[in-house]
């Protein structure tokens, strides 16, 4: 039992490196002390209203150390590292593994390494990666990370390779995999990103992700981030991004795995013309739990966002979705756009979706909706009488409500896979690809 | 074909068919007309086997088999299709796609082979051109954003390459112009084959100047109350459905 969140600190002694700064060391420590304070979120905080941490307080989790990334990652299932195209960096269990991905630092404009040692970067960033306020699992992650990863983009550089970024847990332990990443995008610099988590399939561990991201003017991030754990793994997991004028952060979560998912998504557009775009598609199944908190500060005028979440819920499993959009006072002419539409396909399953909006000035749009249905027992009954099995036809409906997603995700290797998934039957995904 | 003997239906309790004796034929084309609420869409969904019908009494056998007992992706195999009143739009679902996977079960269910999609392909497009439906269509989500008269089309597009032995034309016309109308029939008048049959549920007797039936079957509050052949669809259109109702009271 983990009734108290501060006894998923590691050790004092011997924790980190003794090449960590000083200033590092110290803010560790202060946020040692916020975790000890702040405790486990409970269902008395608005924000975690719906998302109950009680089965993760009944495991016994212990922080991953070094060793622990030595985890035989040939027993995965589905690791096909070899064969992805794209540039790959993987971390086991919250630890870089140099002799398993494909990346090698020599991409022009871009440079990749273990946040471990960059400590530079962790400096640049320090207020950014300190602003934990009152959520005590970036606290946590301050805390206690291990590492993650560091992109550095340079001014103007368009990196016309996609990244890809592999997260693997695999333990017999139930492990704490604490894993901070920070992004940073210079001025004009574009990069696509696909940052993966997986897990094997008795991999019982918790991850607590956060992730800063820097967008400089005129920089554009395409982040494509799939949840694709076992359903026995949880992770909770914070984006915070800082859009500067005329930049760009588009964004598409995908969660199919996990048994506890909750991700945080925090942009705050800073400069005019500043955009975000934030996709969602889940699927639940069996009692996942599938969270998503999303916040898009619009903190000054003509700046852009728009919101699309798609879910698909099915025997005990729930999800939730708040998106929060805050327009700062003077912020005028700003858009804002926010859609979620969700699925359910069976009498127990259960949504809780809603939209947030804080307005401080007087001239904006902003439009919001959410739908809560179950499949068109018309357009069933239409494929049916067509000839196709009740099977195929809820699949082919589902397929069809998650390609709203699927389809703008412009990442053949991922969106197919998707495809595949969604359409549950190899050969509706062969008949789809075979079409004209 | 078809035999529907003493057919009772019920919709959440309320009596809607009430005794309807019905014979169909290879070859044969049966219309079946009658004012609003007559039961005419309830008869063409309980064929197809949509939900929400209660078959309180009787029975409809289909080539020896009692439909009934089929879920309707079994009736499409044993050879029902139903063109619908209001064809659905499916978004995010690809026509061919729909189509393709729709022929296949109906294959399946027969046990014979899957089409290969470059057989699949150029049947398709030799059948898209006979029924006059805008190729263009093809590779657009089910019925999304087409024109009343382009999703009439469509219909007797899948009906043209699903290739029933007893099609059920839901008020095929309605909705369409006089333009639109005759391309439907026209589309209907090539699909008419000796193995056959057709059952063309209509309001008006418009639709039946282009697709002439051997019979006509008058349907009031849930009866057959006359049958006769196309001469009995003119009079109806002279004269209205009143007189029928009145004259059967007496």
């Amino acid at each position: 039992m983990t009734d108290v969140l501060s006894e998923l600190l590691p050790p004092s002694e011997g924790r980190h490196s003794l090449s960590e700064p000083d200033w590092l060391q110290e803010k560790r420590q202060e946020a040692g002390r916020a975790v000890k304070e702040l405790g486990f979120p409970n269902s008395g905080i608005e924000t975690w209203k719906y998302t109950s941490l009680h089965r993760l307080k009944k495991v016994d989790f212990r922080p991953a150390e070094i060793a622990d990334s030595t985890a035989d990652t040939t027993v995965m299932p589905k690791i096909e590292i070899d064969s992805l195209k794209e540039k790959t960096v993987i971390f086991v269990n919250g630890f870089f593994r140099k002799d398993l991905g494909t990346y090698k630092n020599n991409v022009a404009g871009i440079k990749i390494e273990p946040l471990y040692n960059n400590t530079n970067m962790l400096e640049k960033n320090q207020e950014f990666i300190s602003s934990y306020s009152d959520d005590a699992f970036a606290a946590l992650n301050l805390a206690a990370f291990s590492d993650g990863i560091s992109i550095e983009v340079d001014d103007n550089a368009l990196i016309s390779e996609t990244i890809r970024l592999v997260f693997i847990g695999e333990h017999r332990d139930p492990l704490l995999r604490n894993i901070k990443n920070i992004i940073q995008l210079g001025q004009n610099a574009q990069l696509r990103l696909i940052e993966e988590y997986r897990s094997g399939i008795d991999d019982f561990g918790l991850t607590n992700v956060s992730t800063n991201i820097v967008l400089q003017k005129g920089a554009t991030l395409n982040h494509h981030r799939l949840q694709n754990e076992a359903i026995s793994s949880s992770q909770i997991a914070k984006i915070v991004a800082s859009v500067e004028a005329n930049a760009s952060y588009n964004s598409d979560s995908i969660v199919l795995g996990g048994q506890l998912t909750r991700l945080e998504i925090d942009v705050a557009l800073t400069g005019g013309l500043a955009t975000c775009r934030l996709n969602g598609l889940f699927s639940g199944s069996g009692e996942q739990h599938i969270d998503h908190h999303t916040t898009v500060r619009h903190q000054v005028g003509d700046t852009h966002s728009e919101e699309l979440y798609r879910g698909i819920l099915d025997d005990k499993s729930r999800g939730v979705f708040n998106g929060k959009v805050i327009v700062e006072k003077d912020a005028q002419k700003i858009t804002a756009k926010q859609a979620s539409n969700n699925l359910l396909l069976s009498r127990t399953a259960e949504i809780d979706t809603k939209p947030e909006l804080q307005i401080y000035a007087d001239d904006v749009k902003c439009a919001h909706g959410a739908t809560i249905g179950q499949l068109d027992s018309a357009a069933l009954f239409y494929l049916r009488s067509r000839g196709i099995s009740e099977q195929k036809s809820r699949a082919l409906l589902i397929f069809a409500f998650a390609e709203e997603i699927i389809k703008t995700i412009p990442v053949d290797n991922l969106r197919s896979n998707l495809e595949r998934r969604f359409i549950g039957h190899n050969e509706m995904s062969k008949l789809k690809s075979e079409a004209l | 074909m078809l035999e529907i003997k003493n057919l009772h239906v019920a919709v959440e309790g309320k009596e809607i068919l009430s005794g309807i004796n019905l014979t169909v034929n290879a070859g044969e084309v049966h219309a079946v007309m009658g004012p609003n609420g007559s039961g005419k869409s309830t008869l063409s969904h309980v064929l197809a086997g949509k939900e929400g019908y209660e078959v309180t009494k009787g029975s409809i056998l289909f080539k020896e088999k009692s439909l009934l007992d089929l879920e309707p992706e079994e009736r499409a195999g044993e050879g029902v299709f139903l063109a619908f009143q209001y064809p659905i739009e499916i978004a995010g679902v690809n026509n061919v796609y729909m189509l393709k996977a729709a022929l296949n079960g109906i294959r399946a269910y027969r046990g014979e082979s899957e089409l290969s999609s470059v057989q699949f392909l150029k049947m398709v497009k030799d059948k898209v051109k006979a029924v006059g439906l805008d190729e263009g269509l093809l590779n657009r989500q089910v019925n999304s954003g087409f024109s009343g008269g382009e999703k009439k089309k469509n219909e007797i597009f899948q009906l043209s390459v699903l290739e029933p032995t007893l099609a059920v034309l839901d008020e095929t016309d309605s909705g369409l112009d006089i333009d639109a109308l005759k391309a439907v029939a026209d589309g209907v008048n090539k699909l008419r084959i000796a193995t056959r049959a057709f059952i063309v549920v209509t309001h008006y007797q418009r639709l039946l100047d282009h697709i002439v039936p051997d019979f006509v079957h008058v349907l009031s509050k849930g009866k057959i109350v006359r049958t006769g052949d196309k001469e009995l669809a003119l009079t109806l259109e002279e004269r209205g459905y009143d007189w029928l109702a009145e004259e059967n009271l007496v």
